[in-house]
């Protein structure tokens, strides 16, 4: 079946090249039935892209090791579900997924399009025939999932540490996070190259951004949560190259999405909007090319990566193409519109899109430092944490100050003294909240404490925004509280479904903040010693062993009590993987209602003698870390609920006109 | 080993009638000029999203108000301009108009 | 506008790596002669030369594509990773004639590459 793979990934890149030649050579000669015949292209590469990816999930079901892919990342005692995740455990199987949920994209582009009847489609073509191209290109010519060999006795096994229900939705989750965001850098390429200066590729794409924007943000707090069970070292994040990656492509796009909102109240910032666009996707272009080249890991795996120098050529081509033609149409897009006044929403909108693109600029450096150190000096040199930090503290504290005073302010231009009056209460909030914080020993850290008052004030900005709205929807339209509420979101599910994923990120805040009052302890300790950790008494009892699926698992039995109360026994571990021939951590993490933090008990060492050393972390307010995931996939999906009434005016605003 | 040949052979062929479709459906088509927006239609739409742009903000300015955000003073400043405005993007949608846009213009 | 705040930009990021210093020198066992600041290692680890006594570990790091060995001491919990013929980066100095790991800062080189690195507790 390894043919039938090969022949539809040779399909798929026949398909896109086709798209790409005549897509292209009818918006030159304006031939209709040829757009057409481009556009269907695009969604039979689709059909073949799935073709290829059924082969593949056949194939690792089949314990087909004939496949070298399959042999390489799964065996036969892998469960089933993580036999499945190896499809996108390797290199050519994240390639295949990339390309299948582009080509996915694409299709899903075509048919929404036609049925709104949109005249963009013909030029949103050759973009994202452009992209799939490439990957299609990989696939067939550079790093094929289809290799066949002799097939040994069994497979070598997936990396134990990935054999985790996180890090199997995490990369799909990613990647349509990724990839989504090639949805709107072809619109906009295709908006440019149709030499439209309307707002048409923004509405068309709206939904797109969002979707990707929410599954990326999600991806990457699956991931965290992944590192943090998993890695088990106590932490979620760790500005490590490959989580870079995805943080900055999701920030670029945080400040294309309240930079659009201008766009169309306004609209000025159509040059700044398109600059974001191309910088999103090009950075999510570059994540994947960070994750899967392994440039980071030295300078020297660069070369030996099969597709690094690939994606480096494929992204330098994006941008040129990209910003040329944006150059090109430049005299078209200039706006008469200026700011009115820098206390306006404009004006703080402004502001959050330079604090976010500076953050994102400085991780990237941050990033690209050892290639470039070595480059210039002839010696490579890092950054690390306390790098990231300075700079998150840095634009993330006036950014969270922003993301209160933004719904106080007016939009075109803010009085002074409604603002101010606005500003009281959730001021007086967060002032009382500082007071209580700074009584209960918050003031160990200055930035912890001034992270918290921020919070609290935008949690009192949002909450009284809803307060406010409903009060005045009550008086215009009369009925309950509920009523007048349930109007007031339906009627703007953007704005209000954007305050809930404001308060979500504030939770993030909070919980991240939280580290800033972590307690760490580490000692050996000999059957019935005890450690102490803020406030806990750990008490090691012995060790065990059980026999797993595919793993012998050691556990040491630890009693936990706290202010002389009794709360159970936890088990922080090793498993041991004879087929992989891996170790992994299992840290035992016990959740504490009260301080919304966990108690983090790592087994470091299991001594011959009967020892262990152990290492214990108090994470204050770290699960709501986790809680601020499901809040922002709320507020998403208030802000992505269907208004029919706008969709209508939309369509009508931007359809064929009747032939 | 060959059914994997062949069945790809089939796809190969069901993509290429999918992909020649338009042509084959219209062998000769009376019009095959790809449709777009000429400078005038461009025009409109400009209009148009000045006018609903306009609109849209007439309603928060409302709201602002109502909600405090705004006060009577800058309210009364920002209202003026702000009804010209879609007035003179009504007025200059009505010439190419239909009856339609006089409608919704009334509306 | 955007010019002032392209520049105040630049003027947080100067005066932060005024202070901080360019970030620390990443470097391999045959670039190690002498230096005695603190740098981050890379390399190999040297098949056959782990050797663990209580909670400290000895090993011999290795160029990855070169036959330079240094020995390096670690103390504290090892990556799940780690094994020997495995790459891996650790942060220390170079104290006659060992490099001493500064504990929790070793991170092995991940054989699935879109996981974080491995880092030691």
């Amino acid at each position: 079946m390894a043919e039938l793979g090969r022949a539809a990934l040779v399909v798929c890149l026949g398909l896109s090249l086709y798209a790409l030649v005549a897509g292209s050579w009818a918006l030159v000669a304006r031939r209709r039935r040829l757009a057409v015949s481009a556009q269907n292209a695009l969604v039979a590469a689709f059909a073949s892209a799935l073709v290829g990816s059924i082969v593949l999930v056949v194939a690792l079901v089949r314990h087909d090791f004939s496949l070298v892919y399959v042999a390489r990342l799964t065996s036969k005692e892998l469960p089933f579900g993580y036999t499945l995740s190896a499809f996108w455990g390797g290199q050519e199987g994240s390639l295949l997924l990339w390309l299948l949920v582009l080509t996915g994209y694409a299709a899903l582009v075509v048919a929404t399009s036609r049925r709104r009847r949109s005249e963009l489609l013909p030029w949103v073509v050759p973009p994202l025939a452009l992209v799939a191209v490439f990957f299609a290109f990989m696939l067939v010519a550079i790093s094929s999932p289809f290799e066949t060999q002799l097939a040994p006795a069994n497979g070598a096994g997936l990396n134990p540490s990935l054999q985790n229900p996180y890090m199997v939705a995490h990369p799909p989750l990613l990647y349509l996070g990724y990839v989504g965001l090639t949805v709107p850098w072809a619109f906009g390429m295709g908006a440019l190259l149709a030499r439209r200066a309307d707002e048409a590729w923004i509405v068309a794409t709206r939904r797109w951004t969002l979707v990707a924007w929410t599954a990326l943000g999600v991806g990457q707090l699956l991931g965290a949560k992944w590192a943090y069970e998993e890695i088990g070292w106590g932490g979620y994040f760790a500005w490590d190259p490959v989580e870079n990656a995805a943080l900055m492509p999701w920030l670029a796009a945080t400040a294309f999405l309240h930079s659009v909102m201008i766009q169309e109240k306004r609209g000025m910032l159509k040059v700044w909007n398109l600059l974001l666009v191309i910088l999103a996707f090009g950075l999510s272009l570059f994540g994947t090319f960070l994750t899967r080249s392994g440039i980071l890991d030295s300078i020297h795996s660069f070369t030996e990566s099969s597709i690094g120098p690939w994606f480096l050529g494929f992204i330098v081509l994006v941008l040129t193409l990209s910003l040329g033609l944006l150059f090109a149409r430049l005299p078209l897009l200039r706006s008469r519109t200026r700011l009115e006044s820098l206390v306006s929403r404009e004006a703080t909108f402004l502001y959050n899109n330079l604090l976010l693109v500076a953050l994102c600029l400085t991780i990237l450096w941050g990033v690209v430092w050892p290639l470039l150190s070595e480059a210039v000096r002839g010696e490579a040199s890092v950054v690390a944490g306390p790098y990231y930090n300075f700079f998150l503290r840095v634009f993330g504290l006036p950014l969270l100050l922003l993301m209160g005073l933004a719904p106080l302010v007016a939009w075109r231009r803010a009085s002074l003294r409604s603002l101010g009056a606005s500003f009281a209460w959730p001021a007086g909030t967060a002032a009382a909240v500082a007071v209580v914080l700074l009584a209960l020993g918050a003031g160990s850290s200055p930035v912890g404490l001034l992270a918290y008052t921020f919070s609290a004030f935008v949690l009192g900005s949002i909450g009284y925004e809803f307060v406010r709205g409903t009060r005045a929807r009550r008086s215009l339209e009369g009925g309950t509280r509920l009523q007048a509420f349930s109007s007031l979101v339906g009627r703007n599910r953007r704005r209000y479904g954007g305050y809930v994923v404001h308060a979500a990120i504030v939770l993030l805040a909070i919980g991240v903040a939280g580290s800033a009052y972590d307690t760490v302890r580490e000692a050996r300790l000999d059957r019935g010693e005890r450690l102490e950790v803020a406030g806990y008494t750990l008490t090691y009892l012995g060790t065990t062993e059980r026999m797993s699926a595919n793993a012998r698992e050691l556990r040491a039995r630890v009693a936990v009590e706290r202010d002389g109360r009794d709360l159970g026994i936890v088990e922080p571990g090793k498993n041991f993987y004879p087929v992989e021939q891996q170790v992994s951590a299992e840290p035992a993490i016990r959740a504490d209602a009260m301080s919304l933090g966990d108690l983090f008990v790592i087994l470091e060492n299991s001594n011959p003698d009967g020892s262990v050393r152990l290492k214990a972390l108090v994470n204050p307010l770290v699960n709501l870390i986790w809680l601020a995931g499901l809040v922002f996939l709320a507020g998403s999906l208030i802000a992505l609920w269907p208004d029919p009434a706008e969709e209508r005016r939309l369509l009508e605003r931007y359809a064929l006109a009747p032939a | 080993m060959t059914v994997g040949l062949l069945l790809g052979a089939l796809l190969a062929l069901a993509v290429v009638v999918y992909v020649a479709a338009p042509f084959l459906r219209e062998p000769e088509a009376a019009v095959d000029r790809l449709a777009e927006p000429d400078g005038l239609e461009l025009r409109r739409l400009a209009l148009i999203e000045e006018r609903d742009r306009s609109q849209d903000a007439l309603r928060e300015l409302e709201f602002d108000h109502r909600t405090g955000k705004l006060s009577d003073e800058d309210y009364r400043t920002l209202v003026g301009p702000l009804r010209r405005r879609i007035a003179d993007a009504r007025r200059a949608l009505e010439p190419r108009g239909e009856g339609r846009e006089r409608v919704r213009a009334a509306g | 506008m955007l010019a002032l705040s392209v520049a105040a930009v630049l003027a947080v990021f100067l005066v932060y790596v005024s202070f901080a210093g360019g970030g620390t020198p990443a470097v391999e066992p045959s670039e190690l002669k002498g230096r005695a600041e603190v740098v981050v290692l890379s390399g190999q680890v040297v098949v056959g030369s782990v050797q663990t006594s209580g909670e400290v570990t000895r090993f011999r790091l290795r160029d990855v594509k070169g036959t330079a060995t240094v020995p390096v001491t670690y103390a504290g919990g090892l990556p799940d990773q780690f094994k020997a013929g495995r790459d891996l980066r650790v942060n220390g100095q170079l104290r006659q004639g060992v490099f001493v790991g500064e504990p929790g800062t070793m991170v092995t080189k991940c054989p699935s590459k879109y996981a974080p690195k491995q880092r030691s507790s």
